[in-house]
């Protein structure tokens, strides 16, 4: 059995109709202003979620986004053939943490972004469970795109999740834990699902990657 | 200077099978053109069929992207090599590595008016092609950080072999340049009209930009050639610069630098041909491996992005069992330090090579590579 216990939880679940605009008015006290106005929403959403947790060079950051940032991507598909460069850049995996991390001059030692769909749930976690370092931030969300929705490449919603875990039981107030064993791939729960799990203190449990997954609350 | 309590990780992982795809052809014919100094990087337009400036790109053809996609041939080619095995199951998973995925086929969207371009979009969407076209099971990890995100891949394998999860794991990675990534490239003003010249002390840096693809089947049985440690840091001080006093590369050569315990050791750089960060790198490399040779090969294929960990981890295969290591292909005197290789010199004597890449973000990646 793999086990990590989780000691901080925050989900973003913004107004259906917030976009990037109104993302900036509503969390302007959670961020220096000269990074503000060059957030996205989904890195604005990350921002809040993490925020409270600091992060240094001994932590690692699991992050997990299936579509990342989709609104830059098609801001700047819309700018040739006078390509942006700040859109560009934003527009670059996995730019949605990273703007908050660059805004707090937090450097952290292991970063590993992860970009699936299907399993990227399961992945994430697999990727937090074999970290070695004492305190682990599992991070990720999405943001809404426009156009890109109806052809499936962007996100219909908007949220973001933070947790810590750590490998201390004591005050935590949930753990995710894998036993290793089956050879079932169960259908793994969506990003936004595993954000509502978090929110709502939800348990989640299913087979795959070799073994069973549960999301467990005290 | 950022803590150095972080430790690299030491998972020994035996590399079973590893080659590449560059326009050179596989690993053995890229590092016979690297040994014979030949460049792979032609001055292109930068929009493809659309125009632009001139810009140093190394292509396996015509880049704008196709229906069907434009690279899915040469990758179909390429993956016929990867040995038998039962992929994208637990025991065996495999992990994709890009930066580009098929983002070039929403540059082709917004040019064609296609919605068919759209399938293949995002990194997901693009994997699920591979999945099906390689027969691949769902146990498939997508990593995406920039041009560091091959390292990872290779880093995590080594993790879930030693965790006991997996018995072998397959690495795969492909990038492939777009009008979308070369038009990004040159609105910062770093693709230009200039071939690459890595570690050259000159006015104005260059990059190129390259296609590549590469696998590597990792196991945790030992190997001829054999990945023992790998050390990660992210500065998280800008988007496209360092931090000037080179932090990130002296906590990177720092941590991969105790790992190597007494072997002879050269370093295959990043080098893309920036001045800052080539300068950065060079001088931190020279500090922890003194004596150890510098060198770097994005002048020759470009830079490669997502893929250049792996790419050029299995060039660096073939140049070691061809007997002589490719010099900084596009250097020139005089380099930032003297450490750099302008010219191949013999692997003989050598026991290891320490392989690095940097990222968007201050990302910097390195690993080191044992053999016998």
């Amino acid at each position: 059995m793999i086990e990590r216990f989780i000691h901080h939880v925050k989900v973003e679940l913004p107004a259906p109709e917030e976009a990037v605009a109104g993302g900036r008015v509503r969390l302007a006290d959670k961020f220096p202003r000269t990074a503000l106005r060059r957030m996205t929403h989904l890195g604005l959403l990350i921002g809040s979620a993490l925020e409270g947790v600091s992060l240094g060079p001994d932590d690692a950051l699991v992050y997990a986004t299936a579509f990342a940032e989709c609104r830059a991507l098609e801001d700047f598909l819309a700018s040739f053939p006078s390509a942006s460069p700040l859109l560009f850049q934003t527009s670059i995996h996995p730019g949605g943490v990273q703007q908050v991390q660059i805004g707090r001059q937090q450097p952290v030692g292991r970063l590993w972004p992860l970009a699936g769909r299907t399993r990227l749930v399961e992945q994430a976690w697999l990727t937090a469970l074999l970290e070695p370092a004492d305190r682990v931030v599992l991070a990720g969300g999405e943001e809404r795109g426009t156009w890109m929705i109806e052809t499936g490449m962007a996100s219909d919603k908007a949220f973001a999740f933070a947790a810590v875990l750590t490998r201390e039981s004591v005050g935590a107030a949930g753990r995710i834990v894998f036993n290793p064993g089956s050879t079932t791939d169960e259908p793994c729960p969506a990003l936004d699902a595993f954000a509502s799990a978090l929110r709502e203190r939800k348990p989640l449990a299913w087979q795959g990657a070799g073994g069973a997954w549960a999301l467990e609350w005290r | 200077m950022a803590s150095m309590s972080a430790l690299a990780d030491q998972l020994p992982a035996g590399i079973v099978a590893c080659d590449c795809l560059t326009p050179f052809g596989g690993a053995d014919a890229t590092a016979a053109a690297l040994v014979a100094n030949r460049r792979a990087l032609q001055l292109t337009a930068v929009l493809g069929r659309d125009g632009g400036d001139q810009v140093p790109l190394a292509l396996l053809g015509p880049m704008d992207e196709t229906l069907p996609l434009r690279w899915l041939p040469a990758l179909r080619g390429f993956a016929a090599g990867i040995p038998a095995g039962t992929w994208g199951t637990a025991r065996e998973p495999v992990i994709v590595t890009s930066s580009n995925f098929g983002v070039g086929s929403l540059y082709a969207f917004m040019r064609d008016h296609d919605v068919r371009h759209m399938a293949h979009g995002n990194p997901f969407a693009c994997v699920e092609l591979l999945r099906r076209e390689f027969g691949w099971g769902e146990q498939v990890h997508i990593f995406s950080h920039a041009c560091v995100t091959a390292h990872l891949g290779l880093a995590h394998a080594a993790r879930l072999l030693h965790a006991g999860l997996a018995d072998r794991v397959l690495v795969f990675s492909f990038d492939f340049v777009s009008p979308f990534v070369a038009g990004g490239f040159h609105s910062l003003k770093i693709l230009n009209g200039a071939m690459p010249a890595p570690y050259a002390v000159r006015e104005t840096g260059s990059i190129g930009l390259g296609d590549g693809a590469a696998y590597a089947v990792l196991s945790r049985e030992a190997a001829p050639f054999q990945i023992a440690a790998h050390a990660f840091y992210n500065e998280m001080f800008h988007f496209t610069s360092n931090q000037p006093e080179g932090t990130g590369f002296t906590v990177c050569a720092g941590l991969i630098a105790p790992t190597v315990r007494g072997r002879r050791v050269w370093v295959k750089g990043h080098g893309t041909g920036t001045l800052e960060a080539g300068r950065l790198e060079a001088e931190a490399f020279a500090r922890d491996f003194p004596g150890a040779p510098l060198t770097g090969w994005k002048g020759s294929l470009g830079h490669t992005l997502g893929s250049c960990g792996l790419v050029e981890l299995a060039i660096t295969l073939a140049a070691l069992r061809g007997g002589r290591i490719p010099g900084t292909v596009g250097g020139l005197a005089p380099s930032f330090t003297g450490s750099v290789a302008l010219e191949p010199f013999a692997c003989a004597g050598f026991d290891g090579a320490i392989l690095t890449s940097n990222a968007f973000g201050g990302a910097h990646a390195a690993m080191l590579l044992t053999h016998d």
